[in-house]
């Protein structure tokens, strides 16, 4: 533990902190550009120079410096002013004036910094230099001329994304950051670097020009387009949601979001549902009202034959409140896995992502079977990317995919679970930290139960450590185990029932033909696949329009609040709930949010709380496995949910990243 | 004047051969078992008494540099001996003749030095524009592999030793040690921040040293003849032999070697003729290649032509690297040439020399023809310091210091173009 | 115009009491395009300064004044504007009067008048419609 000065303030930082986290710790600011806490030093942006003694007499690159004890650092010398001073006249002299019309006018750190720590004129009196445009795809807009060279971006995409595709060409005033041969860059968290990058040199594309930073209402949410539950800020002005930033959590998403996360935002002002619709004796759907919908319903008089299907975006609330309905008519049929998943949930702890995002970092070995945790979850992939970086081995059971790690792939049949290779063998029994991640495609082959025999087998769990996870990809998957959205044989139960009415609550996955004779309700806020195939529809409201209590894979209660209301006639999915059941006449215990949300946690603890839940110990497993993973349940990244497939630029992306060339012009 | 005997690149004007046998007849490769067998404290020493700096214009103790590696490898990485032949520096052409004449000296001073640190390889970077030196250099690394003076065994002395020539691809930057770590692991050449320092964490994150051709080149001669022999030359804390490049006015440019502390008026008399035109006819002098201040005439005549001597006049020995320049030179175009170059050759990384050298030569070039006001020359001052000392590397220094010269000895020059061109304007 | 209207209207051209005024003190010095008719008095006003006045043909409306009068009735310059301004150019349009309240005037896009279109706005959204 040094001991440092800074500024004559005697402190103490942990040792190998550099001399800006020790200055960042005495409460001094140190501007600077290039530094940041997440990605390498590079310590190219001289922003943050500092006098420390002992050391040479002149002003010394604070990022880079490994603060000693005994050093004396002074920030607010003459001679720390007049460097800062110099290098922000550099940093401005090839700089565009242009921050009129430049989109991060208002967050920008060059307009602070310089506000801060400039001149107050120039005396650049020489022309300027200008950079031609680069073509990094669909999501980042570029003005290179604005570039200031802090190679945060590329960093980023070396360090964190793993792929190199930024880099900077030509030296010296010619340098130039751009994606190689102007290629898209084509990985999933891509649009990060516009978070990073300091100046206006990369801005969102979708977003050009849509807002300024200071009229935009920022609310604090959950990510929905995976199971990671990325803690998001959803920046709103009006009726629109304009875009949606990542927020800093260590335990989940750290600072990164994934591209879909960012960028469905405009999906949730296309094909939205905004009115009721009932369909004729036609077979044609007609729009009505609230009250001719729920006279339909009434007359079903569906008794105790009612059952409700949780779709893929829906929180916690929705789901109680439509079980609570279910219930009351004295139903239990419910289930959330759309797509006819029917893996054992007797112990939730078997099918939880239980070493968390954080702990997978600290994994040795890492068995990945039937995931392409790239496309299911981007964020997680940092993660193993991370363990992998401190020298963890991975293997991968499946149809082989682009891992940005190296990872040996033992082919796509589960049956080597029965016998498995040598050397995985010998590093999970020498790990100290063995992991397993089970996928969508694992959990759909029935490879719960033999993994879970290997997780005993080799001890996963022990002391401090449970390395067992199953990866889920739906934001409402844990929250509706949970409240009992589960089958025994999953949705095959709920099909043999043949309830007279079906409840599909934004559930778009589900194959409806199964459900000819039902009366199918959908309440969701997207004209998708449940849509098309309801009898009677009920605009309910999304994520960002309500709020909600969600349950991410690693079993981490978070709540998300409202950010704006949702459009038309839609209504917030409790209400419609709410309405139903007095249409029904039966009673479901609240008349408010709060009551519904009391009722709730009164029936699940657990939920009540924000953090991690405690599902217990692993189950006892074992058996066989066998089958081939043929393929992943992912086909196209940026359309996986009704949001995403309604967002032109989610399509754009699939378009031009996925099925290049294929890429018409005619999507602009 | 160095007699004959004295001499260590006895090869260096080309009048025998470069091959081994030559080479060996000049002494080179003689009993370099022996050497080694003294031990590598020994060398180090040897080194450390001689007072060698290194040649490459930091003047850093030499010894000093080779104790600074690890005695041992504790966790199995291997260390490496880096040798400096990317010569870029304007005006220095040292490194040239000694690859194109007497490569062998420095191949054996690679063996010798990489020995004394526990290297297990020397990489010679050399520049890539120097095409038939390389190509003399790889013959003679064949040579010398093919004799058994490297390689397993090297020298029959037990100790295995590679000799690895890479070639640059003609950046000057790739010059300063950790940027030519970075090429040479084959990425951008940029400089790296120290620290930490190529002597812990260097090529391929393993223990480094970086020298000049000509430390390296020196060293077996000093182990022959001993480190008393050595510093019998030159000035306290500037001792031994150097070779000294001039260039410019003189009647006859030339490499040559010469003790240390020469001073500059019988440096130019001896070796190269004297000035053209005579010394009323100097001007001033850049002693040690581009990135010195330039000394003007009445200091330099009598100054030693060493580390410290230099210093004290305002400028540095650099790479010996002497440019006179008489009075016919347009001395503010000279300066603003240099300037170019460094604009040029800047790698772009960090803020102040990436956007300095660009705005320094481009002010260069207003004073040059006087279309600019006297206050932008205090303006260029404040730029050169704003850019000295705030860089990762040396360049910003270097692309500092001759503007800083020209306007600490030349200013009334400045200022006089400035009014002869109001003058113009005006009629 | 008969005398009659002329008596009893003042929101055309001078009043008889003006056209009497401007005969006896002032001086006409010239006429613009529409036929407005510029005076300046013969003696210097209670201010010690030359006084100048237009009278209207047709509608008493002071946007009716062109451009380049505008500048001699403000005391910009003396001359009268064909001697003083140099030649219109053929590129400069026809003065118009504001025709701020007059069908004519300006009306944004979006306007009702204009038949009510307007780009798309934040709140906006597209609607589902089962066939689409």
């Amino acid at each position: 533990m040094p001991k440092v000065t800074v500024d004559g303030a005697e402190i103490e930082v942990p040792a190998g902190a550099t001399v800006l986290q020790a200055c960042e710790a005495a409460g001094k600011e140190i501007p600077r550009f290039c530094y940041h806490e997440r990605l390498s030093i590079a310590g190219n942006c001289r922003m943050c120079l500092v006098e420390v003694k002992p050391g040479p007499p002149k002003p010394q690159a604070s990022c880079a410096l490994p603060a000693t004890d005994g050093q004396e650092i002074r920030t607010d010398s003459e001679m720390v002013k007049k460097a800062r001073e110099g290098v922000m006249e550099f940093l401005l002299i090839n700089h565009p004036l242009d921050c009129p019309i430049c989109d991060q006018g208002g967050e920008c750190d060059l307009q602070d910094q310089s506000v801060a720590y400039g001149r107050g004129a120039s005396r650049y009196d020489e022309n300027k230099r200008a950079v031609t445009e680069k073509y990094m795809g669909p999501l980042i807009k570029t003005v290179m001329t604005r570039c200031i060279h802090c190679t945060r971006c590329v960093r980023f995409s070396e360090e964190i994304a793993g792929v190199d595709e930024i880099g900077a060409l030509y030296r010296g005033e010619n340098m130039q950051i751009t994606t190689y041969l102007e290629r898209a860059a084509q990985h999933e968290l891509s649009a990060n670097v516009i978070d990073l990058c300091p100046v206006g040199a990369l801005t969102s594309r979708p977003y050009a020009f849509e807002a300024r930073p200071w009229e935009l209402k920022k609310t604090l949410s959950i990510d929905v387009s995976d199971a990671v539950g990325s803690n998001v800020r959803v920046d709103s002005r009006g009726r629109e949601v304009l875009r949606i930033l990542p927020r800093v959590n260590d335990d989940v998403n750290e600072e990164w979001l994934s591209d879909k996360a960012r960028y469905q935002v405009d999906g949730l002002t296309r094909r939205r549902l905004d009115k009721v619709w009932i369909r004729n004796k036609a077979g044609k759907l007609e729009s009505a009202n609230w009250s001719e919908a729920f006279s339909i319903i009434a007359k079903a008089k569906p008794g105790s034959s009612i059952a409700a299907i949780a779709g893929d975006l829906v929180d916690c609330e929705t789901m109680f409140a439509a079980k609570q309905l279910v219930n009351a008519l004295g139903s239990d049929l419910l289930e959330g896995r759309q797509t006819g998943l029917d893996y054992d949930v007797s112990n939730l702890a078997a099918v939880n992502f239980n070493s968390t995002f954080a702990g997978i970092e600290t994994a040795d070995v890492i068995l990945i079977v039937g995931s392409q945790v790239r496309w299911e979850a981007p964020l997680v992939n940092v993660r193993l990317r991370k363990a992998v970086k401190n020298g963890a081995k991975v293997f991968v059971i499946g149809p082989e995919w682009e891992t940005t790690y190296p990872a040996t792939f033992l082919g796509n049949d589960l049956g080597i679970l029965n016998d498995l290779p040598a050397d995985l063998v010998s590093s999970f029994e020498k790990a100290e930290r063995p992991a397993i991640v089970l996928g969508g495609a694992g959990l759909a082959k029935g490879a719960l139960a033999p993994l879970i025999g290997l997780a005993n087998k080799f001890r996963l769990a022990r002391d401090g450590w449970n390395g067992f996870n199953v990866l889920h990809m739906a934001a409402s998957r844990m929250g509706g185990l949970m409240l009992g959205y589960k089958q025994s044989a999953g949705i095959k139960d709920i099909i043999a029932a043949h309830p007279k009415v079906l409840l599909a609550l934004g559930a778009d996955e589900v194959d409806f033909s199964a459900f000819e004779g039902s009366l199918k309700v959908y309440i969701g806020h997207h004209g998708d696949n449940g849509a098309h195939a309801a009898d009677i529809i009920l605009p309910a409201a999304a994520y960002t329009e309500k709020d909600g209590t969600y349950v991410n894979t690693e079993g981490r209660v978070q709540y998300a609040e409202k950010a704006i209301f949702a459009p038309g006639d839609a209504r917030e999915d409790w209400t419609i709930i709410r309405a139903l059941a007095d249409t029904l006449g039966v009673s479901i215990g609240f008349d408010s949010f709060a009551e519904l949300q009391a009722t709730m946690i009164a029936e699940v603890p657990a939920l009540g709380e924000e953090g991690l839940v405690d599902y217990g110990a692993l189950p006892s497993g074992g058996g066989n496995a066998s089958g081939v993973i043929e393929a992943y349940p992912i086909k196209d990244f940026y359309m996986t949910n009704p949001i995403a497939r309604a967002s032109e630029t989610m399509q754009r992306c699939s378009a031009e990243l996925l099925q290049a060339g294929q890429f018409a012009e005619a999507a602009e | 004047m160095l007699a004959d005997k004295d001499r260590i690149f006895t090869n260096v004007y080309g009048y025998q051969p470069w091959n081994l046998t030559a080479a060996q007849a000049r002494g080179d490769w003689d009993n370099t078992k022996d050497i080694l067998a003294k031990g590598r404290d020994a060398i180090i020493d040897e080194i450390k008494a001689s007072g060698l700096r290194g040649r490459g214009g930091a003047g850093f103790p030499t010894g000093m540099k080779w104790s600074f590696m690890p005695k041992e490898s504790k966790d199995g990485r291997p260390s490496f001996l880096v040798i400096n032949a990317d010569e870029s520096e304007p005006g220095s052409c040292k490194d040239r003749e000694i690859i194109r004449h007497d490569p062998h000296k420095l191949i054996e001073g690679a063996l010798v030095a990489g020995f004394a640190m526990g290297a297990r390889a020397a990489y010679i970077y050399i520049r890539g524009e120097y095409i038939r030196e390389a190509e003399t250099l790889f013959a003679a690394v064949q040579e010398a592999y093919d004799a058994g003076l490297i390689g397993k065994n090297a020298s029959g002395s037990g100790y295995d030793f590679d000799v690895f020539v890479h070639r640059g691809a003609g950046a000057y930057i790739c010059g300063e040690e950790t940027a030519m770590i970075e090429s040479l692991e084959g990425k951008k050449g940029q400089p790296r921040l120290k620290p930490p320092f190529p002597a812990g964490a260097g090529l391929y994150g393993c223990p480094t040293t970086v020298n000049n051709v000509e430390s390296i080149a020196v060293a077996p001669t000093i182990m022959r003849r001993g480190s008393a022999w050595f510093s019998s030359f030159g000035r306290d804390n500037n001792k031994g032999t150097k070779l000294f490049q001039i260039s410019g006015h003189v009647e006859k440019p030339c490499v040559v070697e010469e003790a240390m502390s020469i001073p500059f008026r019988e440096l130019i008399e001896k070796h190269c003729g004297g000035i053209r035109g005579g010394w009323g006819n100097l001007l001033a002098v850049i002693p040690g290649g581009s990135s010195v201040p330039l000394v003007p005439a009445d200091q330099i005549m009598d100054a030693p032509m060493d580390f410290d001597g230099l210093k004290e006049v305002g400028s540095g020995l650099g790479t010996a690297a002497v440019i006179v320049m008489d009075k016919s030179t347009d001395i503010v175009r000279a300066i603003s040439r240099l300037s170019a170059f460094y604009k040029h050759e800047s790698c772009g990384q960090c803020t102040p020399c990436r956007e300095g050298t660009g705005w320094m030569w481009r002010m260069m070039e207003r004073l040059r023809t006087g279309d600019a006001a006297v206050e932008e020359i205090d303006m260029l001052q404040q730029v050169t310091k704003q850019v000295e000392g705030h860089t990762i590397c040396a360049l910003g220094d270097a692309a500092a210091w001759p503007i800083q010269g020209l306007i600490r000895h030349f200013r009334p020059e400045l200022e006089r173009r400035i009014a002869e061109n109001l003058r113009e304007a005006a009629e | 115009m008969g005398i009659l209207s002329k008596i009893f209207t003042w929101w055309d051209g001078g009043t008889i009491g003006t056209l009497i005024n401007s005969a006896l003190t002032g001086e006409q010095v010239g006429t613009d395009a529409q036929g407005n008719r510029y005076f300046r008095s013969k003696k210097p006003g209670p201010l010690g300064r030359e006084r100048r006045w237009v009278l209207y043909n047709g509608i008493n409306d002071s946007s009716r004044v062109p451009a380049e009068w505008h500048g001699w009735l403000h005391g910009a310059f003396d001359d009268v504007p064909e001697s003083h301004l140099p030649p219109p150019k053929i590129w400069e349009v026809e003065y118009t009067p504001n025709a701020t309240g007059t069908p004519q005037a300006y009306r944004p896009q979006g306007a009702l008048e204009r038949g009510g279109k307007r780009a798309a706005a934040t709140g906006d959204y597209e609607a589902w419609a089962p066939d689409s």
